[in-house]
């Protein structure tokens, strides 16, 4: 398969730039009497097409021939666009050697393509012939050189080309066989596809895997969630730094774990921009889809290194000790703080001397009520459970979708630990106790502002 | 014998001239290397080892063909690198792709690093560099986004593929343990990209439709050639002990990596694509085996941290130029411009394998 693309490709390659070029020589077979009449005198093309040239600098320096021609003749007003595919491409072709006689018929001549009919058919003719006497009159002073008698030909030929109504007709054959040869290659849509596929990704992405552009691109629909359907309040965000590394630790709910997202777009639309990453867990990133979705808008898989190397970068970092068990917590659990894991975080944050911001997310366990779990056949899909939602696997996949519940995201006061050293990690009863301290502090804030709350969708 | 008069001390590499001796001296390291030692006015020998003489050799370079895979062929070695006064010897006779011909690589990565070591031992050389990969991590799920030299070495899961190469890395760490004097480096590399060098890596890239897992993007590191090259020079110009992952700065995921290089990606079940390359790899049709295929599900990203610290490497090329740079490449062989495959393509012992 591969061998037959290599081979195919650039034969068509080439034939496609060959053809304006076969073409050029085809036509000057066929006016090859003309050009033989007119020789001697034809020759003078090259003399004058240098005066023109000094009178138009913008023709001479100019590559291509037609390319020019909007530029040197301000009275060719047609877009360069609009000229039919064919004449277009056939003289973009052209080698620089035609240009600078076909410049100068072309410039003083109007082509008769479609678009310049405002121009009278005999001013045109009138033009052309005045054009032809005068390279006639001046051919004999130029008589003897062959190299100029060859490009006056040819411009003679290009003339001919162009006013004769043949050349036209097969001009649009062309186009479309191209067009077709074109469209029916794979490396078309190979390209196409390249293009297609790399839409909405950036081309660089951060250490992560955070994609800038794909962020960018379903910023909009989180931008909704948090907005219309959560409608999230926020309390006590400038207790969030602005600058330096800061683990905010929270309460992780919901069976469709949404508040690591959410606690993202609560400090990026309301807080600052700041780089915002949030440790998830393992099973997230066994899976397909998930895991490349949640890496690219900026999701971390939770271990040590990975905490460490963000907080190193004095990122502000979102981790929820509870882990799994905090997503799999039954309806009638809602809002008690499960085990706080082992107290890494208390670690990390000893070991990085980072202060943590405790906070409550109030709403998210109603989003999804879990029912019960389905642990027994899930090993082999690398699920921890299978939800059983109120409509979950009663209407598929539609019944992931979560409730419009009014959320409410508390962030407490920072709890400093810089009275212990980094080596204080290493002491598991004083880690035990400060894990305790932060996992009491957060059911408090929990507590109190469920006693606030008057409405789970409303309050 | 050689064995007689063995040498009391450490040979020390001389203030003025070093001695480097090289196995696997035909390989793609091997070659640019000894294109590089030969112009180094302060390597006075290339000792080259191989089976087949590497085309860069010059009038430094001594060739001696060797066997690792031949019973006796310690003796030999040791024979060879006191003959030379070895002083600096650079291993690096290993495979570049997985092969079939498992039990042959057995005895040429595991059993041919103990006869290295064994002659290093036995003629006292005073420095050895060893060609590891990241690779040996393995790509696994539970792996930190950035893989430091602590970090032990899994290998594939369920596989025994690269157990031959974790081996010879053990082998190689008791051996620098054995005696603290003595400067072993090991470089633990990225997968190479580049106009000229040739794995599976590169063949899989090379395809005009490339296979990827559906539902995966993992973030994948590469190391250009030239830098992989120039952190072998940098290891035998310093002296500096200790193993590091030489990799190239930046990370780009799978789908990322395969438009760069101008591929046409298509997503494949992973139980279908193991399923298919099971049957593809026992037709010898295809150049990895299934095991291989987690590297395009899981994260094998090292950290370069360390070499850039200490060994004072500093990648010339990111790991987005790398694959540019061989996605350039790849264009001038799809217009015919270059050949399908270097010049001398794969290490001299594909040729012996026959593969």
């Amino acid at each position: 398969m591969s061998d037959d693309r290599t081979e195919r490709e650039p034969r068509g390659r080439g034939a496609k730039k060959a053809r304006p070029v076969a073409r050029a020589s085809r036509a000057g077979a066929g006016g090859a009497p003309a050009a033989k009449k007119t020789s001697s005198k034809a020759a003078a093309a090259k003399a004058s097409s240098k005066k023109t040239a000094a009178r138009k600098p913008s023709a001479r320096r100019a590559p291509r021939g037609m390319g020019t021609e909007p530029a040197a003749e301000p009275a060719a007003k047609r877009p360069a666009a609009k000229r039919p595919a064919a004449t277009a491409r056939s003289f973009e072709a052209a080698p620089s050697v035609q240009a600078e006689p076909f410049a100068e018929v072309g410039g003083d001549v109007p082509a008769d393509s479609a678009p310049a009919r405002e121009v009278p058919v005999d001013e045109r003719l009138q033009d052309i012939e005045r054009n032809l006497d005068r390279l006639l009159s001046e051919a004999d002073t130029a008589a003897g050189d062959p190299i100029a008698r060859r490009r006056a030909a040819e411009a003679l030929n290009q003339i001919a080309e162009r006013l004769s109504p043949t050349e036209r007709r097969d001009n649009p054959d062309e186009t479309l066989f191209g067009t077709a040869r074109e469209l029916l290659s794979t490396d078309y849509y190979f390209r196409q596809w390249g293009r297609v596929a790399m839409r909405n990704r950036s081309e660089e992405v951060d250490d992560f895997g955070l994609d800038p552009a794909y962020e960018q691109r379903v910023l909009p629909f989180f931008k909704l969630l948090y907005e219309r359907w959560f409608r999230v309040r926020t309390e006590g965000l400038d207790r969030v730094p602005t600058t330096g590394r800061a683990l905010v630790v929270a309460n992780h709910s919901g069976t469709v774990p949404w508040d690591g997202v959410m606690l993202k777009m609560a400090v990026q639309l309301e807080h600052s921009r700041r780089d915002f990453r949030w440790l998830a867990e393992d099973f997230v990133f066994h899976m397909p889809f998930l895991g490349a979705f949640m890496n690219r808008i900026g999701a971390v898989r939770a271990c040590q290194e990975n905490a460490e190397r963000l907080l190193g970068r004095d990122a502000l970092v979102a981790v929820f000790p509870e882990g799994i068990k905090g997503i799999g917590k039954l309806f009638r659990q809602r809002y008690q703080l499960q085990r706080f894991g082992r107290g890494g975080y208390i670690k990390l944050a000893l070991r990085m001397r980072t202060p943590i911001i405790p906070t409550a997310v109030i709403g998210a366990e109603e989003t999804n009520p879990l029912l019960f779990k389905v642990t027994r056949v899930t090993r082999g899909l690398g699920l921890p459970y299978v939800p059983v939602t109120p409509t979950f696997p009663l209407l598929g996949p539609l019944g992931l979708v979560p409730a419009p519940t009014r959320w409410r995201i508390v962030f407490g006061e920072p709890i400093e630990l810089d009275e212990h050293g980094p080596e204080a990690a290493e002491d598991a009863v004083l880690v035990n106790r400060l894990n305790e301290r932060v996992r009491n502090t957060i059911q408090g804030m929990i507590d109190q502002a469920l006693a606030q709350r008057t409405s789970v969708f409303w309050g | 014998m050689a064995t007689n008069e063995r040498p009391q001390a450490l040979r020390r590499t001389s203030p003025r001239k070093r001695v480097v001796a090289m196995s696997g001296a035909d390989t793609f390291l091997g070659r640019n290397l000894i294109g590089l030692l030969e112009e180094d006015p302060h390597v006075g020998r290339i000792v080259a080892v191989d089976i087949v003489n590497p085309p860069t050799s010059g009038h430094k370079t001594r060739f001696y063909q060797v066997d690792l895979t031949e019973p006796s062929v310690d003796a030999r070695l040791s024979e060879i690198l006191k003959a030379e006064a070895v002083d600096t010897f650079v291993h690096l006779a290993f495979l570049a792709s997985p092969t079939y011909a498992t039990a042959w690589a057995h005895e040429l990565e595991s059993v041919g690093t103990k006869h290295v070591l064994d002659a290093c031992r036995e003629q006292q050389v005073g420095k050895f560099v060893l060609w590891s990969e990241t690779l040996l991590y393995g790509p696994h799920p539970d792996n930190p986004n950035f893989l430091t030299e602590a970090h032990p070495l899994r290998g594939l899961r369920g596989s025994r593929f690269l157990t031959d190469r974790i081996g010879a890395e053990r082998e190689t760490r008791r051996f620098a343990e054995q005696d603290p004097g003595r400067v072993v480096t090991i470089l633990r590399l990225a997968p190479m990209l580049g106009p000229t060098v040739q794995s599976y890596v590169t063949r899989w890239l090379s395809r005009r439709i490339v296979p990827t897992m559906m539902g995966f993007d993992p973030l994948l590191q590469a190391l250009h050639e030239l830098d992989a090259v120039a952190a072998f020079k940098l290891a035998i110009d310093r002296d500096v002990p200790g193993t590091f992952n030489i990799v190239g700065d930046g990370v780009l995921p799978v789908s990322t990596v395969v438009k760069l290089a101008g591929r046409f990606a298509v997503p494949v079940p992973h139980f279908v694509a193991h399923q298919v390359n099971s049957v593809l790899w026992a037709a010898h049709f295809n150049e990895a085996p299934p095991a291989f295929l987690d590297l395009l599900r899981y994260l094998c990203v090292a950290d370069g941290h360390r070499a850039r610290e200490e060994l004072g490497f500093l990648p010339a090329f990111t790991t987005r130029e790398a694959v540019l740079d061989f996605g350039g490449t790849l264009r001038l062989r799809d217009a015919r411009l270059l050949s399908k495959e270097p010049a001398r393509s794969g290490t001299s012992r594909e040729h012996q394998a026959g593969a």
